[in-house]
């Protein structure tokens, strides 16, 4: 069975008088271990989708699996925990919370799950060497470099060992030879832990990197290619 | 880390949230300095009228307060003090007291006769440190007599002048002597200045015929531990089968409109607690509400990893609880720094009111607080900083992941 299984995932936004579907009947299905990239222009609902598959956002109509829950049937509370248990996030713009320091960072979603902070910090100086950030867990966000930060985003969303990690243009805010070296991360990562992840982008980088590259365009599915 | 989350977001707009922690600090200082204010008047009141003459509490025959006749004297006096030793009191002193009427020289008048224990009587009350002129009465004193000021200006009677009282005596019939006026007293006390006569125990006790008997006993307490002694009394007393033979009254049983008074006055006070307190949460409100709006895309980002609503909510709730013990740690320090110095100092009102003491209150007041008032502003102003983020907390908690990660 797929990790993440959509049918037919519809979406619309409307802003004022102004209407705009952003997904039109999307089905997408994503293997366990899967590195797949969300391929397309601006507004052709790669984060769209990404808010709903990671229970951030809910479709109007359609249906949703995600490690074999019908995600679409939770409560507020509930996509919550789910989401604390089975999803990490990666964002565009790192998203780091800035009071407090990489190592806290990395240990905050451990910290929701109530594990002890003597457990939870030495899971986060494990997964912070295995980014390449070792000894820099004391750094607040803002004495870091964006690729920097954006390696701690990666240690947070495996810091509760998720499923899926589902990461939203993380190349975008980083320079070329940064973004690669954050793409073999996350490779290796994907490789060594198993974790499956889901990335959305037009950055053709990361489209390069991902074994499978599903095409959006308008809402829709246009292409569905694995390598 | 809850904790180190919420206080590295109050120090991230370090300036905003001084202001605030100072805003409530002065708030709370300024409440407790005229809580101490207004403690420090009314414990002098109160103290001043159980100390001037009428004690603590008051042990009396049943029914004896409301119809004081000599024939209603106390059953066993004994009895009573060896209660009062067996509970620790060293404060009380015996009284009879009854009504008589006072002749001078060109004028008569109705009095308060009150026969008191010259040595026990100044352990218990201070009416002998309002003597003006003269001499308060003394043991081995015989037929000497203290008069306030009004009444014995009223009587035309100066030191040395003799006084002549007339009262029934314990069996009905008319008994009277002559005194001589040693002492005249100015308290600034109507109640006392006019219509008292203080005598001897031992001369109104041979006048009036009661072989030993008494009508009183005083009793000083220190304010807290009142009730306890009032129950134990009462206990003690009548509750062994010979039930209600004692009544035991508190100085407010007596004289209630000094309670009220200063119940009433408290009432007022609560009210501008009320109000200070709204002022108080209003500005921790605009501060955790200024902070939340600033936050919505940090919230948004917390909620999209997993924090819950609520858990979310408790974060700018505890946020606001913060403020509030910053401030309320400062405003303590500082509100009881205020009333200690100005309790050390007093605060010189004679200007306004007089020299002496009127109405029982002081001309200089010694500002004190009482405990349940401090604790009670303190609690107040903590639960008015967690009321004030209710609202943001509330917003914060029905934040949709996606809407306040897109929020600028």
């Amino acid at each position: 069975m797929a990790l993440i299984e959509a049918v037919d995932i519809r979406k619309r936004y409307r802003s004022g008088e102004v209407e705009a579907q952003a997904l039109n009947g999307v089905s997408l299905s994503v293997q366990a271990g899967a590195f797949t990239a969300l391929a397309g222009p601006s507004g052709s609902g790669k984060t769209t989708l990404l808010n709903i598959i990671g229970t951030l956002d809910r479709p109007e109509s359609g249906t949703l699996t995600v490690a074999g829950r019908d995600v679409l049937s939770l409560s507020a509370a509930e996509r919550a925990a789910f989401r604390l248990s089975h999803i990490g996030f990666v964002f565009q713009a790192y998203n780091l919370i800035r009071v407090l320091t990489a190592r806290e960072n990395v240990a905050y979603v451990q910290q929701l799950q109530g594990v002890s902070a003597a457990e939870r910090n030495a899971v986060a100086d494990r997964l912070l060497a295995e980014v390449g950030l070792d000894g820099m867990g004391d750094r607040r966000p803002d004495q870091l470099s964006g690729g920097q930060q954006q390696r701690i985003a990666v240690a947070r969303a495996l810091a509760t060992s998720p499923d899926i990690v589902l990461a939203d243009e993380p190349t975008a805010n980083l320079d070329s030879h940064t973004g690669e070296s954050l793409m073999q991360l996350m490779q290796q990562l994907n490789e060594t832990r198993g974790t499956t992840f889901l990335i959305s982008s037009h950055d053709p980088l990361v489209l390069a990197h991902a074994r499978q590259v599903v095409h959006l365009r308008d809402g829709l599915v246009q292409e569905d290619a694995s390598a | 880390m809850i904790f180190q989350l919420a206080w590295r977001n109050v120090l991230r707009n370090a300036r905003r949230s001084l202001i605030t922690i100072a805003a409530i600090a002065i708030g709370l200082a300024a409440l407790l300095f005229l809580w101490g204010f207004n403690d420090g008047v009314h414990n002098s009141m109160m103290r001043n009228l159980q100390q001037a003459i009428i004690g603590s509490v008051q042990i009396h025959a049943d029914g004896y307060f409301r119809h004081p006749k000599l024939s209603r004297d106390l059953p066993d006096v004994q009895r009573v003090e060896d209660l009062l030793i067996k509970l620790g009191v060293q404060q009380y002193t015996r009284r009879i007291r009854t009504f008589a009427l006072a002749a001078g020289d060109d004028n008569s008048e109705g009095l308060v006769l009150l026969g008191v224990d010259p040595v026990r009587e100044v352990r218990v009350t201070n009416l002998h440190t309002k003597v003006s002129r003269g001499r308060f009465v003394s043991p081995g004193d015989g037929n000497t007599c203290v008069l306030g000021a009004t009444t014995a200006r009223n009587l035309g009677l100066t030191l040395g002048d003799d006084l002549v009282l007339l009262a029934a005596d314990r069996f009905g019939a008319l008994a009277a002597d002559r005194f001589t006026l040693v002492g005249i007293v100015e308290s600034g006390e109507m109640g006392i200045d006019r219509g008292l006569v203080v005598v001897p125990l031992a001369s109104l006790d041979a006048m009036l015929g009661m072989q030993g008997r008494m009508t009183d006993i005083i009793v000083q307490s220190p304010p807290d531990k009142l009730e306890a002694l009032t129950a134990a009394l009462k206990q003690g007393l009548n509750g062994q089968g010979d039930a209600h033979a004692y009544e035991i009254l508190r100085w407010y049983d007596m004289y209630p409109m000094m309670k009220q008074w200063v119940d009433l006055e408290n009432a007022f006070y609560y009210i501008f607690l009320g109000v200070v307190l709204l002022i108080v949460a209003a500005g921790v409100m605009n501060t955790v509400l200024m902070s939340t709006l600033e936050r919505m895309h940090e919230f948004g980002i917390m909620l999209a990893l997993g924090c819950g609503g609520w858990r979310l909510a408790a974060l700018v709730g505890l946020e606001s609880v913060l403020l509030g013990l910053a401030g309320s740690a400062l405003g303590l320090v500082v509100g009881l720094s205020l009333v200690g110095i100005f309790h050390h100092l007093g605060i010189d009102l004679s200007s306004q009111m007089d020299s002496i003491t009127r109405f029982y209150i002081n001309p200089v007041i010694h500002p004190e607080i009482d405990t349940d008032h401090l604790l009670i502003t303190l609690a107040s102003v903590l639960l008015a900083a967690l009321l004030a983020s209710l609202v943001p907390a509330w917003r914060a908690a029905r934040l949709q992941p996606v809407e306040a990660i897109h929020h600028v």
